[in-house]
């Protein structure tokens, strides 16, 4: 098609539309262009929108959490568009299947997987919509589309001197033929990926913009608190409000699912009435053990059931009866709460026979099916307004605070605010599980030859699926929820997909041992779990690693030499592995009074060596030193991949000295930050990142920072005090 | 109680129960939702305020012992549409992650310039020790605030000169 100038102008006067262009992720459904001639609205199976006043938009289907999608992704997008970053207005995206995690079928975000998936499809997506509008201004010119180019949202002409803004091109580019598989550029031409620096959230975040899930405000909002069941698994007996009701603001207190709410029109009202409540539980059903118990019944579990095979090599059997000695280790570790900032809250608005809910999710679409399971309404009712979101690290995933806002909501019938308190927050989280890992390898004289590994403990997707499940088939009746929870009718059809997180970081055992024996005896005690961030990977990672380090003693090698010689097959192990401790000056004694300990490890596709440098002073483990470093293959934005990983870092060193969440009777007994403290800014050790220039795909690094620390300090502690760490958290006097 | 307060130098009366915690007042009331709720019991610093040239921990101050006080929060460190030299920092450095605890980071540090011209490391640290990030920006905060201080320094030897 051509056209001349006049038609050009004439087309695109008055208009106000957009250019949409969609993409459609792998497993979803057919490709769209949608340009509204009359409405120019926006559609939500998108990624991009241009519109005719210049403004790009880019529908983020990765919730920002921190970990920098919102920076991260839009930079794929502007790379390939010809745009600034900084000139692309991001927005939270809508539930759609377009949004879908496909990895997980599921529209999420976790397990390092934003860059991964997204690396590919948004620099189409980007590339897609500027060779569309480079033939837009080519058929306005009468010339060939291969003679433009664009440059910082506009068309260049090829004589140099004339461009068209895309704005004026919109209209003209949405009647272009989409591309199906267009070039993208080559690296030697980025401008923004690997180059790009800093964040675009930095001064929303830096001035108290309104943001996050609990700044959300609307006219008429009141506010919700709900008191739950101390011991997981009570059921309410009854509850006496008469006391409540007298108070002033306080408008309404009733039963929900979960618990006892009590709404009030402001927040602090809501929270002085929640006191006065007399609330008697039923602990028939309720969770009653306490700490010893869990490590005893994961013992006992052991004793009773070698457990599952998930990866054997060579044979074992053979290896112990051929062995001189046999070296054993077992490795306990707590239960993690999660912490995030921001504490849990939303706030949901019932009527017109749908609900509105805005809130920090990790997970929109199964944020919709906890609405729906609580009220009458089907998911399809429910419209999820995902904000930024005060920390998420796994917590967000599970929407039980989406369920109590729609459940107080839906009763209500206005806007309302639910916060849960810090102590709320604490004692209702869903934790990291507590884990126990049985070691056993089998040494012929200077050789390892055999690894046994059994992981003792339970699957977070027995926990997961009651709300997961129903997200990838919305469309099933809401009776059927349960029953497709229980049967774990999750991704692809019938199956029920491998749940990795028991496991994940010990299977992948890299060095080079002739025979694995790799187990998981499932066991739960009841305790509620999800993921925490590098989930599997945090407590794999201490076992593998601490083991590692306990041979490489009971050999009499250097742990790293140790580790070098069993992990030369493979080659980014061992970069990462030597710049570490090139960086961190292993082979020169560390200073007085300190000793340094390593650890490698690989999580989420990322490679990461570790060397820590820590002491024991006035009877407190102090962390001076983390040397870092990390192959994630291409880095979009170094800056973000730098406070990634020492962001992961200083998450792992607060569980390694501090983490632990323990139990009493059924009761958590922590509550705030004086009893489950975070690393404070004296005491957070010096840390070094040294990044791999890498032009393999990129990889996640929002976790990975986080298990190999935690055993390298134990490693240090071992070299420092000649005592090995096999409980978390660490002490200064084992 | 009608509690009159003066809120990044605006006369205010709000009408609220005594106890409230200073954080609502300031949250809800005056729609100043920059300050943060983090855990209530003044552990963590998200919701640090200034009252009366101080920093205090709005989650746990009842907004009585407010009355007739002067309060900054971090929609009063930006003038006129101006950020803060700190602010300008943050977004320098790229300092936030989720970014949920640098409002009262932010805070702990301008009281810190306010006092102090020209604070050591020690200095800065132990001024924003009160505030957790639960995402790890500490060595970032530290880098920012040194390079504010850096360039006061810098500016004040240029006057001299």
């Amino acid at each position: 098609m051509t056209m001349n100038r006049r038609d050009f102008l004439k087309v695109t006067a008055g208009t106000s539309g957009g250019l949409v262009i969609s993409l459609s992720l792998p497993g979803c459904a057919g490709i769209q262009t949608g340009y509204d001639q009359n409405s120019g609205d926006w559609k939500p199976d998108a990624w991009l929108e241009l519109t005719t006043d210049d403004k790009v938009y880019f529908t983020l289907a990765r919730v920002e959490m921190g970990q920098g999608t919102y920076t991260g992704l839009t930079t794929l997008i502007a790379e390939e568009l010809e745009v600034a970053p900084a000139a692309i207005q991001p927005r939270f995206a809508p539930v759609a299947p377009e949004y879908r995690n496909p990895l997980y079928k599921l529209q999420l975000t976790g397990g390092s997987t934003s860059m991964a998936t997204s690396w590919q499809p948004l620099r189409i997506a980007g590339a897609s919509a500027r060779i569309m509008l480079i033939r837009a201004a080519a058929s306005v010119w009468e010339v060939s589309p291969e003679d433009c180019r664009a440059a910082d949202g506009r068309v260049v002409h090829p004589n140099g001197n004339e461009s068209l803004s895309y704005g004026r091109l919109v209209e003209l580019a949405a009647k272009q033929k989409v591309p199906g598989d267009p070039v993208l550029k080559p690296r030697e031409e980025w401008k923004y990926i690997g180059r790009n620096r800093g964040r675009l959230d930095a001064e929303a975040k830096s001035t108290g913009a309104p943001i996050y899930g609990i700044d959300v405000e609307l006219d008429g909002m009141v506010y919700a608190v709900v008191t739950r069941p101390p011991r997981y698994g009570a059921r309410l007996r009854s509850f006496d409000d008469s006391e409540a009701r007298k108070l002033p603001g306080v408008l309404d207190v009733f039963e929900i699912e979960r618990g006892v709410a009590v709404v009030a029109d402001k927040y602090w009202r809501a929270r002085k009435a929640q006191d006065v409540l007399t609330i008697e539980w039923d602990n028939s059903d309720a969770l009653s053990l306490s700490n010893d118990e869990v490590f005893s019944s994961y013992h006992k579990a052991a004793d009773e059931d070698p457990g599952e095979s998930e990866r054997s090599e060579g044979d074992y059997g053979d290896a112990v009866e051929s062995a001189e000695r046999l070296v054993d280790a077992s490795y306990e570790q707590p239960y993690l709460a999660h912490a995030t900032l921001e504490p849990m809250n939303a706030t949901a608005w019932y009527r017109n026979n749908g609900i509105e809910v805005w809130a920090p999710t990790q997970a929109p679409d199964l944020g919709r099916i906890a609405a729906a399971r609580v009220t009458d309404l089907s998911p399809d009712d429910v419209t999820i307004h995902t904000t930024f979101l005060g920390g998420g690290f796994g917590r967000r995933l599970t929407n039980d605070y989406i369920e109590e806002a729609s459940a107080v909501a839906f009763r209500v019938g206005k806007p309302v605010k639910l916060i849960w308190s810090r102590e709320e927050d604490t004692r209702h989280d869903l934790y990291r599980p507590a884990m126990l890992h049985r070691m056993q390898a089998s040494v012929s004289g200077d050789q390892v030859t055999g690894w046994h590994h059994q992981i003792v403990g339970p699957q977070i997707l027995d926990w997961y699926v009651r709300n997961a499940a129903p997200a990838q088939y919305p469309w099933a009746p809401k009776y059927l929820y349960n029953t497709l929870g229980r049967v774990g009718l999750m991704a692809e059809g019938i199956a029920t997909p491998k749940d990795h997180s028991a496991i994940e970081g010990a299977i992948e055992y890299p060095y080079r041992v002739p025979n694995l024996d790799i187990r998981h005896t499932h066991t739960d005690p009841g305790v509620p779990v999800s993921w925490w961030r590098s989930v599997g990977f945090s407590h794999n990672g201490f076992a593998v690693e601490t083991f590692m380090d306990e041979l490489a003693s009971e050999l009499g090698q250097d742990p790293y030499q140790f580790r070098r010689s069993l992990i030369d097959h493979e080659p980014r192990h061992l970069e990462v592995l030597d710049r570490a401790v090139r960086l961190a000056q292993w082979d020169d004694p560390a200073p007085e009074g300190r000793a340094r300990g390593i650890a490698l490890f690989r999580s989420f596709g990322t490679y990461v060596a570790q060397v820590v440098e820590a002491s024991v002073e006035a009877g407190e483990i102090r962390v001076h030193k983390v040397v870092c470093a990390v192959d994630c293959g291409q880095v979009v934005n170094p800056d973000i991949v730098r406070d990634q990983i020492e962001g992961g870092v200083i998450f792992g060193l607060t569980a390694a000295l501090y983490g632990n969440i323990t139990f009493r009777n059924g009761q958590v007994e922590q509550s705030n930050f004086h009893d489950y403290p975070l690393m404070r800014h004296d005491q957070r050790p010096e840390v070094v990142v040294d990044i791999v220039d890498s032009e393999a795909a990129p990889t996640g690094v929002g976790e990975p920072g986080v298990p190999p620390v935690i055993p390298a300090l134990g490693n240090a502690l071992f070299a420092l005090t000649g005592k090995r760490q096999r409980r978390l958290p660490l002490k200064a006097q084992v | 109680m009608a509690v009159r307060l003066t809120v990044n130098g605006k006369k205010q009366t709000v009408e609220v129960e005594s106890d409230t915690p200073l954080l609502w007042v300031v949250r809800d009331e005056l729609g100043l939702k920059g300050t943060k709720f983090g855990c209530g019991k003044g552990l963590c610093g998200a919701c640090t305020v200034h009252l009366n040239g101080q920093p205090v921990r709005s989650c746990s101050t009842p907004v009585e012992m407010a009355e007739g006080g002067d309060v900054i929060t971090i929609e009063g460190l930006t003038t006129d549409g101006d950020l803060h030299p700190l602010q300008l920092a943050w977004v320098e450095h790229g300092v936030p992650q989720c970014g949920y605890c640098q409002s009262g980071q932010i805070m702990s540090a301008a009281h810190l310039l306010q006092h102090n011209e020209s604070p050591s490391r020690e200095d800065i640290v132990a001024a924003v020790s009160g505030n957790l990030c639960r995402c790890g920006t500490y060595s970032r905060i530290v880098a920012a605030v040194e390079s504010v201080v850096e360039s006061r320094v810098g500016q004040s030897s240029h006057g001299e000169a």
